[in-house]
């Protein structure tokens, strides 16, 4: 019998399920696309669909373990989105990824001749909507893509998901701890960041 | 010499935008074709049946 309030129970979780609750990980939105549909767990009576969290954690873990397989240094971590700015650079700065937050300035994955011009093999992006651009340059470059998706969002040229909130400041800092955590653990390291270490203060 | 071929819809990866990479679960190779990646196509694994998007 499970005691939290969606009635979720998950087999070896990263944290457990009141945490996911309490970070507002499995809030989606009132607007589904089609492309999201798998990962939804619920529709609430206020129309707001509610997604899977069993999924989300499942992924974060099948996300980590494959970004382990990858060098660091070629992992290209993106956000334009504010709320995602901190954890993602924390994220990146932990485990040595790349990085690039705030405006995407186009042409910083095709353009050799930019300054800021880097060679990634792989990018994560926080919101396939606002980093459109990361995205069709990836696509161009032939580099897989993994992004966080919410209810929303359309998951073209995206090949690896994670079902996730990625609107909220404490659910962003929660999935990007978990996936620092669970790199390092595949990487052999044990951390005792915690996930305040991700959350900003604004 | 053995052409490559996408993992959803065993079209050849010719055209720019293709993508590779390993499996999440078991590190097999996964191809994917441009079209498959716009269309938001699903890919399963050959070796493991991990199902990806």
């Amino acid at each position: 019998m499970t005691d939290n309030e969606l009635g979720i129970e998950l087999n070896e979780p990263l944290v457990s399920v009141e945490e996911y609750l309490a970070a507002g990980v499995h809030i989606g939105t009132q607007q589904k696309d089609n492309d999201m549909k798998d990962f939804i767990y619920r529709v609430r009576s206020d129309g707001l669909y509610i997604i899977d969290i069993r999924k989300t954690d499942e992924r974060i873990k099948q996300v980590a373990k494959f970004l382990a397989r990858y060098e660091p240094a070629k992992i290209f971590v993106v956000t334009s989105r504010q709320y995602g700015q901190y954890p993602a650079q924390k994220f990146a700065d932990t485990i040595g990824a790349l990085s690039h937050v705030g405006r995407f300035i186009p042409g910083t994955l095709t353009n050799p001749k930019l300054p800021k011009y880097v060679e990634p093999s792989v990018v994560i992006v926080t919101d396939p909507i606002g980093d459109a651009q990361v995205i069709t340059e990836a696509v161009q470059s032939g580099m897989p893509v993994i992004a966080l998706c919410d209810i929303n969002n359309r998951t073209n040229n995206v090949d690896l998901v994670i079902p996730t909130n990625n609107k909220g400041r404490k659910a962003l800092s929660m999935v990007y701890f978990l996936l620092t955590k669970e790199f390092l653990r595949q990487k052999g390291i044990v951390s005792a960041m915690t996930v305040e270490d991700f959350e900003s203060e604004f | 010499m053995a052409t490559i071929k996408c993992t959803s819809c065993n079209a050849p990866l010719a055209e720019p935008g293709a993508t590779e990479f390993k499996c999440p679960d078991c590190g097999e190779m996964i191809y994917r074709c441009a079209r498959c990646r716009k269309q938001s196509v699903k890919y399963t694994c050959p070796k493991c049946g991990f199902q990806g998007l």
